[in-house]
Formats: C-alpha cells, sequence, structure tokens
C-alpha cells in the first residue's frame, strides 16, 4: 500500500527484536505497529489520546501509540503487549487480570496492562487511590474498574513484598 | 432445578474464564484484526450541518487522489442498496408507528450532523480519508428541529418533509380507575424530569470487514455486532442474495451494551462495495464517527404524577413521556425507547390505576437506539425521584412507603398494572437489606461545606422478552434461542450457540451449565459462537436473554445427550438407565459412584452404532434443542448510594454503592458481580458526567472523549454486592436475566441521595447528569 509524503526509515527495538522499516511520516506508531508489523494486541479506541486503549512502553515510560509517530519511535525500545507473556506463560500482571476477573470484553485490556506494566516497573504502592488515579487515563466500560484495581494491587502488594 | 440426576457442582461456582488467555495475551481476534489481503478500506464524508439541503457535490478531485478506488454519492449507492426501511412484518398487534426510510448516503437532504454523504474506497484508510477531504458539497443550510418539545408545535421545521409533523410514534395508555386515583388523594406529586442523551460507548466501535468469493458466490463478513443472524439475514436481504450466501464472524466483539444490536447503513454499503468491487472491504469507524454518528440513547423529558394516601399508599401513577428520537428509528427496530420506560415506571409497586402517553419525536439529531437497559434507567429515576418526594411531603418514612406499596413475596405470581407478569422476586427482603447494608454510625451531614446523603432506588428488571414482546418492537423474530450440544467420540462436548458475547462470558458460563447436565468438567466442554457458519440460526444478545435462553437451550440439548448415553450405557451394562449417572467423564453407578465404563466409549459406540440402542435412532450424540421461556422473566434489586455534595463546586462524589440483586439462580457469582460492578460505572456515568450535547443548531458539541465522559477508575465506587436468590418458577433452571441491571438503578439511587444530602434546601432534583452546574442551580434554588 502506498501512502503519499515523505517517508522515512527508522530502525529501532520492539519486544526485544531489532526492526528496520521505511514508514510514512505520517503514520502513527499505533497504525505502524499494527499494520505494518501486524502486532494487534495493541488496540485503537479513540485516536485522540484519552481511551489508553494503544498504551505501550516507550524507552521504559507509557505512551499512547495513537499520540505518537512511527518516526519518533526511531532509536527507541519498545514494549507491546506481545511481549508480556514469556514462553506462552502468562506475566504476573496478566494471570492477576485473569484471577481477579479484570476483563469482560477484553478491548481495553492491553492498555490497562501496559498502564499497569510502567506503574509495576516504578515501584508504585498498592494504596488503591493511588492506583485508581493512576489508571484514570485509561477508559474501560464493562468491568467499573473495582477488579482492575485489585489485580493490580496484588502485584505491587506481592511485588513489595518480594522487595522487602 | 431442571438437572434430573446430577448435582450442580459449576452452575453457581466463580468459574474462572476461558475467554481470558486470548484477550491477555493480545490473540483475540477483533473485528479491526482480520487481515485481508488487497482490502480496500471505506471512508464517509458526513454532513456538518443538522439540516441541510445537497446543493452539488464535486466528486472529480476525490475520484483522482492517490489510492482511491471508487467514490459513491446516493445516486450510485442506491443501484446497490435500496434505503432501509423498517416495516411492521409481525403477526402480533402492536402501536402505529411512522416507517421511515434511512438512505444509505444522504438524498437531497442532511438530517444530522454525521450523517453520511458520500462514500470513498481507498487502497487504506488514510487514502480513503485524504479522498473523502478532497470532496466539495455546496450546502443550503435549512431551518433545525432541535428541541424536541419545540419539534412537536405546528409550524416546526420537518425532518421528515412527507410527513404532517414530527412525530414517530404516539401511544396511550390507561388502566384502572385514574381519576378516581388523582380526585381522591391527598397529595399529588407532579415534577417534569430531564434526562440526558447518553451512549452506549463500546470501547471497540463499529465496524466489518467483507470478502466477497465470486467462486462460490460467497460474502463472508467479520462484523462488530449482537447479533450475527439477523445482520446476515438483512444483508442477504438489501443485496438481494440467498441467506444461506452470507456468513458472518462476530467471535470477538469489543463491548456492545445495546448499541450493537443494530444494523447499520454503513455496514450494509461495505458489504455491497465487497461484492461489487470484488475486493475485501473493511470500515471501522473512528472514534468520532461513532460519537456523532452511531447511536445514541434515553434522551427523554418525562411529566410524572403520583397520586398518594396520607399514610402513603400509592393510588395512581401518570406519565407524559416525549423521546427525542433523532432523525430515523434504530434498525431494524422500531422506536422503543419511551414506551420501555412507561413499562418500567411501576417497578416493584402496586399501582392501581396508571395512565401515561408516550411521544416519539423526529428531530435534526443522530438517532437513538437500545443502551443498557433501553427506557428502564429513566422509568426508575422519575419513579424513584417520585417516591422520595412524595414521602417527603408527608413527612413519612421514605424506606417504609416504599415496604408498604411493595409487591409481597406470597403474591408472586403477580400481574401489574400493564399485564406484565411478575414471576417471582424478593423486593421487601432487598430493600430491607440494601438499608442495613447502608447503615453506620456517622451523622448524615445537611449542613456546612460538605453535605452527605443517601439514597435508595428499588425496581424490576424485564428480562429475556419473548417473541410477542420483540416483534411488538420490531422485526419478526423469535423469543427463542438454540443450542447444539455434541458428543464427541473421545467424549468431549461441544456447544454451539445461536447467540454471541460481547464480554458477557459466554464461553466459560455454558460449558459450566452443560458440564453439570452431563457430569463434566467445564475444561472437556467448549462453546462455540459468533460464526453462522457454525452455530444454528438464533437471534440476538439483548435484553438481559442469553442466560435464560440460550441457557435454557444447553440445559435441554444437554439432557438430550445425556439421556441417550445413559440408554446406550444402560444396553452395555445391563443396568437400568435410572441407575445409572455421569460422573468425572465416567459413567458410574448412580447409588455409590462405582465406575462402570469410560464414557469415550460409550461415546464412540453410539457414533459408530455399536451401542445396541434401537436401529431407528440416529447414530449420534448431537441435539439441537430451542427454548422460549414465559413472556418476559423479572429479576429485581435494591440499589443505594451515599454521596458527598460540595456546596462550593457543585461536584457530587459517591462515596458508597450498595447493590441486592435478586436474578434466581447465579450461573457464575464472579460473572455476575462483574456485570453489576461494571453496569453501575455506566450508570454513575448516566447520573453524574455523561452526556450528548446539541447547541441550539443542531450541531453537536460532544465530539470527542474530553467532551463526552465516561467515569474513570477514580469516578466509580467499589459497589458492595449481596444476593438473594429467588429462582424463577417459570423457566428452565430457574434462571433470570440480570446483564442490564447493574446501569437501571444508579441515576434514581444517586439522584435520591444528591436531594437527601441537600434536603434542607427543598432541592428540585429533576435532571440528569447531575453536573457540578447543574448541582450549583439546585442550591441556588435556579433549578429547572
Amino acid at each position: 500500500m502506498s501512502t503519499p509524503g515523505f517517508h522515512q526509515r527508522i530502525r529501532f527495538s520492539i519486544n526485544g527484536r531489532i526492526v528496520e522499516r521505511e514508514v510514512p511520516v505520517r503514520q502513527t506508531l499505533a497504525d505502524f505497529i499494527r499494520d505494518a508489523l501486524g502486532l494487534t494486541a495493541t488496540r485503537l479506541g479513540c485516536e485522540h489520546g484519552v481511551c489508553g486503549a494503544c498504551t505501550v512502553i516507550v524507552d521504559g515510560a507509557s505512551v499512547r501509540a495513537c499520540l505518537m509517530l512511527a518516526v519518533q519511535a526511531d532509536g527507541a525500545e519498545v514494549r507491546t503487549v506481545e511481549g508480556l507473556a514469556q514462553d506462552d506463560e502468562l506475566s504476573p500482571l496478566q494471570k492477576a487480570f485473569l484471577d481477579h476477573h479484570a476483563l469482560q470484553c477484553g478491548f481495553c485490556t492491553s492498555g490497562f496492562l501496559m498502564t499497569a506494566t510502567d506503574l509495576a516497573a516504578h515501584g508504585a504502592g498498592s494504596n488503591e487511590t493511588e492506583i485508581r488515579e493512576a489508571l484514570s487515563g485509561n477508559l474501560c466500560r464493562c468491568t467499573g474498574y473495582a477488579n482492575l484495581v485489585d489485580a493490580i494491587a496484588a502485584v505491587l502488594k506481592e511485588q513489595a513484598a518480594k522487595r522487602e | 432445578m431442571d438437572r434430573p440426576g446430577t448435582t450442580a457442582k459449576f452452575v453457581g461456582a466463580r468459574v474462572r474464564r476461558v475467554e481470558d488467555p486470548r484477550l491477555l495475551t493480545g490473540r483475540a481476534t477483533f473485528v479491526d484484526d482480520v487481515r485481508m489481503p488487497n482490502a480496500l478500506a471505506l471512508a464517509f464524508v458526513r454532513s456538518p450541518y443538522a439540516h441541510a439541503r445537497i446543493v452539488s457535490i464535486e466528486t472529480e478531485a476525490a475520484r483522482s487522489a492517490p489510492g482511491v478506488r471508487a467514490v459513491l454519492t446516493s445516486p450510485e449507492v442506491e443501484k446497490l442498496i435500496p434505503p432501509l426501511r423498517m416495516e411492521h412484518r409481525s403477526s402480533f398487534p402492536a402501536p402505529p408507528c411512522r416507517s421511515v426510510e434511512w438512505p444509505v448516503l444522504a438524498r437531497g437532504k442532511a438530517r444530522f450532523v454525521g450523517e453520511a454523504v458520500v462514500a470513498v474506497v481507498a487502497a487504506d484508510r488514510a487514502l480513503a480519508e485524504d479522498g473523502a477531504a478532497a470532496v466539495e458539497i455546496e450546502w443550503e443550510e435549512l431551518e433545525p428541529a432541535v428541541d424536541p418539545e419545540r419539534a412537536r408545535e405546528s409550524g416546526a421545521p420537518l425532518v421528515h418533509e412527507e410527513w404532517p409533523d414530527n412525530v414517530f410514534q404516539k401511544v396511550e395508555f390507561a388502566a384502572g380507575d385514574i381519576e378516581a386515583a388523582f380526585s381522591g388523594a391527598d397529595l399529588v406529586v407532579s415534577e417534569r424530569f430531564r434526562t440526558g442523551r447518553h451512549m452506549a460507548l463500546p470501547m471497540e466501535g463499529r465496524g466489518i470487514v467483507a470478502s466477497f468469493d465470486p467462486a462460490s458466490g460467497m460474502l463472508t463478513v467479520w462484523a462488530s455486532t449482537q447479533m450475527p443472524h439477523v445482520l446476515r439475514a438483512e444483508i442477504a436481504r438489501v443485496l438481494g442474495c440467498a441467506e444461506n450466501s452470507v456468513r458472518v464472524i462476530a467471535t470477538d466483539v469489543g463491548g456492545g451494551f445495546g448499541l450493537k444490536s443494530h444494523v447499520f447503513p454503513e455496514e450494509l454499503l461495505a458489504a455491497a462495495l465487497a461484492r461489487e468491487l470484488g475486493r475485501p472491504v473493511e470500515w471501522i469507524e473512528d472514534r468520532r464517527e461513532h460519537l456523532i454518528a452511531s447511536q445514541h440513547a434515553k434522551d427523554q423529558i418525562v411529566r410524572g404524577e403520583l397520586a398518594v394516601a396520607r399514610d402513603g399508599t400509592i393510588l395512581g401513577l401518570r406519565a407524559h413521556i416525549t423521546c427525542d428520537i433523532g432523525a430515523y428509528t434504530e434498525y431494524p427496530w422500531r422506536t422503543f425507547e419511551a414506551n420501555v420506560t412507561a413499562m418500567a415506571m411501576p417497578g416493584p409497586y402496586k399501582i392501581p390505576a396508571y395512565a401515561y402517553t408516550t411521544v416519539s419525536v423526529a428531530t435534526n439529531k443522530c438517532s437513538i437506539g437500545a443502551y443498557r437497559g433501553v427506557g428502564q434507567p429513566i422509568g426508575v429515576f422519575v419513579m424513584e425521584r417520585l417516591i422520595d418526594i412524595a414521602a417527603g411531603r408527608l413527612g413519612i418514612d421514605r424506606v417504609a412507603m416504599r415496604l408498604d406499596n411493595m409487591i409481597p413475596r406470597h403474591e408472586h405470581p403477580y400481574t401489574t398494572i400493564t399485564g406484565d407478569q411478575i414471576e417471582s422476586g424478593s423486593h421487601r427482603e432487598c430493600l430491607q437489606k440494601a438499608v442495613a447494608m447502608m447503615a453506620d454510625d456517622r451523622p448524615l451531614q445537611a449542613s456546612g461545606a460538605v453535605r452527605r446523603g443517601v439514597g435508595f432506588a428499588s425496581y424490576i428488571e424485564m428480562t429475556a422478552p419473548s417473541a410477542m414482546v420483540w416483534q411488538t418492537l420490531g422485526p419478526p423474530g423469535s423469543g427463542s434461542e438454540p443450542a447444539m450440544v455434541r458428543m464427541e467420540t473421545d467424549g468431549s462436548v461441544t456447544v454451539a450457540l445461536g447467540t454471541n458475547s460481547q464480554g458477557q462470558s459466554h464461553e466459560t458460563v455454558f460449558a459450566q451449565v452443560a458440564a453439570d447436565v452431563l457430569g463434566l468438567d467445564p475444561a472437556n466442554v467448549r462453546v462455540i459462537q459468533g460464526d453462522t457458519a457454525a452455530t444454528p440460526r438464533g437471534w440476538f444478545a439483548g435484553g438481559s436473554r442469553v442466560a435464560v435462553v440460550s441457557g435454557g437451550a444447553v440445559i435441554r440439548a444437554a439432557q438430550k445427550v445425556r439421556d441417550k448415553i445413559l440408554r446406550a450405557a444402560s444396553r452395555m451394562t445391563e443396568l437400568p438407565a435410572a441407575e445409572l449417572d455421569i460422573r468425572g467423564g465416567a459413567i458410574c453407578r448412580a447409588s455409590d459412584g462405582a465406575p462402570l465404563a469410560e464414557l469415550r466409549d460409550i461415546a464412540e459406540a453410539v457414533w459408530i452404532g455399536r451401542a445396541g440402542l434401537p436401529t431407528e435412532e440416529d447414530q449420534s450424540l448431537e441435539f439441537i434443542a430451542r427454548y422460549e421461556p414465559p413472556p418476559m422473566t423479572h429479576s429485581n434489586a435494591c440499589h443505594a448510594a451515599e454521596v458527598e455534595v460540595d456546596m462550593d463546586t457543585g461536584i457530587v462524589k459517591v462515596v458508597r454503592y450498595a447493590v441486592v440483586e435478586d436474578c434466581g439462580t447465579i450461573l457464575n457469582p464472579m460473572i455476575v458481580d462483574g456485570q453489576i460492578q461494571g453496569g453501575v460505572a455506566q450508570g454513575v456515568g448516566s447520573a453524574l458526567y455523561e452526556e450528548v450535547v446539541y447547541d441550539e443548531n443542531g450541531q453537536i458539541l460532544t465530539g470527542t472523549l474530553m467532551d463526552y465522559m465516561p467515569p474513570t477508575a477514580p469516578d466509580v465506587p467499589r459497589v458492595e454486592i449481596a444476593h438473594i436468590e429467588t429462582p424463577s418458577p417459570f423457566t428452565v433452571g430457574g434462571i433470570k436475566g440480570m446483564g442490564e441491571g447493574g446501569a437501571i438503578a444508579p441515576p434514581a439511587a444517586i439522584a435520591n441521595a444528591v436531594a437527601d444530602a441537600l434536603r434542607d434546601l427543598s432541592p428540585r432534583v429533576t435532571q440528569i447528569p447531575l453536573t457540578p452546574e447543574r448541582v450549583l442551580a439546585i442550591i441556588e434554588g435556579k433549578s429547572r
């Protein structure tokens, strides 16, 4: 498919794999990940930066892939949901989501997992108010959030216990 | 329970979801994940005006834009698809409703902001949008009909020029001696209530990918829908092809909440273009299209009047409902929002006389359609506010007034004033339990900068409607659903449903149901859904019907498999079938559980005709059963909300929320509680935050998620949930539906709590959402 306009060559790492591609400069990171790389776990819910479904981790920080251009990822390290489970073994967060019934339709789930991954990586506490605040940039229309909060709190608590 | 011979083991248990691993690892296939080589993308030019005549459309630049394959306006599209038109095709009598043509692309004029006017097909969505941007349309603006009450006045601009007025439907109902009730009342409470225009807003928008194979003549469609079999029939009908040459697949659907229980013009056009252009065509709407041009909901003005005696006894109820339908009626239904509100209003109360009028008005806005609970949240909001207002004026306790007027348990089955038969229920018990849950020692603060109040709301949830109910509302559909249950030669079981899930966990729950009947672990049962080529022909997921209807069908079909297995096992073990059971995947003696044979051996023997069954019987362990419950089933519940109102900012915070509900037999409490928590979150949105706003020109002001605001994690309280289980005496398994309930009562409970917090100000809490601006107006006594 040919999109007119400028193209630029980018090279970056996605889930530990180095990717080098020619990308249209106007293409978002989300479209690039989904359409060019076929990694469809990153979902598009609003494409204007509010719903958080497309959240990915770029250089250690959670980012809305719909608000970032693919060319801006040049040289970066990107993680998506496809990079969470190792050898089909669910990550602690994925396992906690399953145990706590933290998803229904599952469309927003990838975004919540990546936001929570960022939260866990930064050593956040399991205080409910703080977790809710941290999740306020992700919309879920099914669950009413309580089970999402519980799942994430359980992982953060376990992580804190391990650190001590 | 209708489950002979087995002890329930998995029904009622918190079985974890089999859907989750694929969703958690991103391997689910939502419609936008379907990758077809050579696919074309569809985008639309949409009307920027609420009401405007199309003077001319210039498409040349678009046609020659890079990657553009086709540009279509109304005349080209109408060669492919006629305008949608909902005709009443039911054998059941229904109130007349004006039928309206809904052109796939606007023809002559546009009737709402966002109506599709030009379709552009290109190599990808970005190129299609480039093409759309190159289309030039000359418009002549017309005066729009925006306010639904003004739109009824003579001289108002006509949305549909061939009509004498803007009324889709007017329905009048009266039962009991309404005049005597009101003239003999000690108190008549009369209020005008206004509810916001809301949206279902599933996180996945609408979308379709259609692929036509000219060699076989098969059109295969992946769609984000709650009704794959209905969509298939509609596509065949409008394309003029046989239903058996259309296959609809909708296995992973990212939420629906009613919005996807419709068929949309864009979907039909994508299907038509795939056939016409000979290449796959995809249309994945963006969020702006979703917000302005998919489907809104619940926009009503209700004049409610309650006649009561001095002791609080309800003598009569009157309602006049004006519903702002928008430009077209939801397809393929007839409009029913306002009539469901009217039906819901009596709730769990004994009402001796009731009269209502509903008027469904056309305006220059996006159409409204089904959204979780349809009109029920509004009916409950009005009724529960009227009761609180009446109790306050009479100086009696609002809980006592409710208890005294509720249908007592022993009077079930109870026929309501509208003729609805409530089979069983626990109205008083739910309310009493909710009151107990909310009791605490803290004084309810009714002064100071932050005031605290508590509100209650009781309701009956109308679930699993029958053919009669559906057909008076829309297309010639059935109240039944099928299920196919097949035991394979190795003893594993496949269940195929006529319904599909949008997050409601059908794959888990119906495996539990079948497992119990067949004495298996649910891990040995696989549930197939959402593919018309692999499932028996069903109807749709909506109206809180699937647990009841598909559940009943699964139980019945599984029982047939069970009976046949036991008859075969009886031949092979030479023991009477009644003395046999299936447990843990083995045939055993019922009396002591002693294993007698492997299930796989019996199953294989049946399939290959060596089980010694009568020769006239099929050599099969595959059965389809259909189930249609009685006219309607009814769950009931009471919600209680505690709020804090900030007197300076008008911000309302829900600090506690309790739900006591009774949905009969609970299939999986984890799923039920999840539905309640999620439903309440949507209801909190309706009560406090969410509103589609149009200005006086009919321009929509809520075109992004920064303007239309569903609640986020900090906004939604953790719901404290309690269950009372009163199985339905009429349904298979005692199941009642409950999927919509969580969203039905929050506006009522929260509005009552706000009124309670402000009680010394004689507040007029009559409009939702209760935005800070509206709450400040109430506090300042300016509420209207």
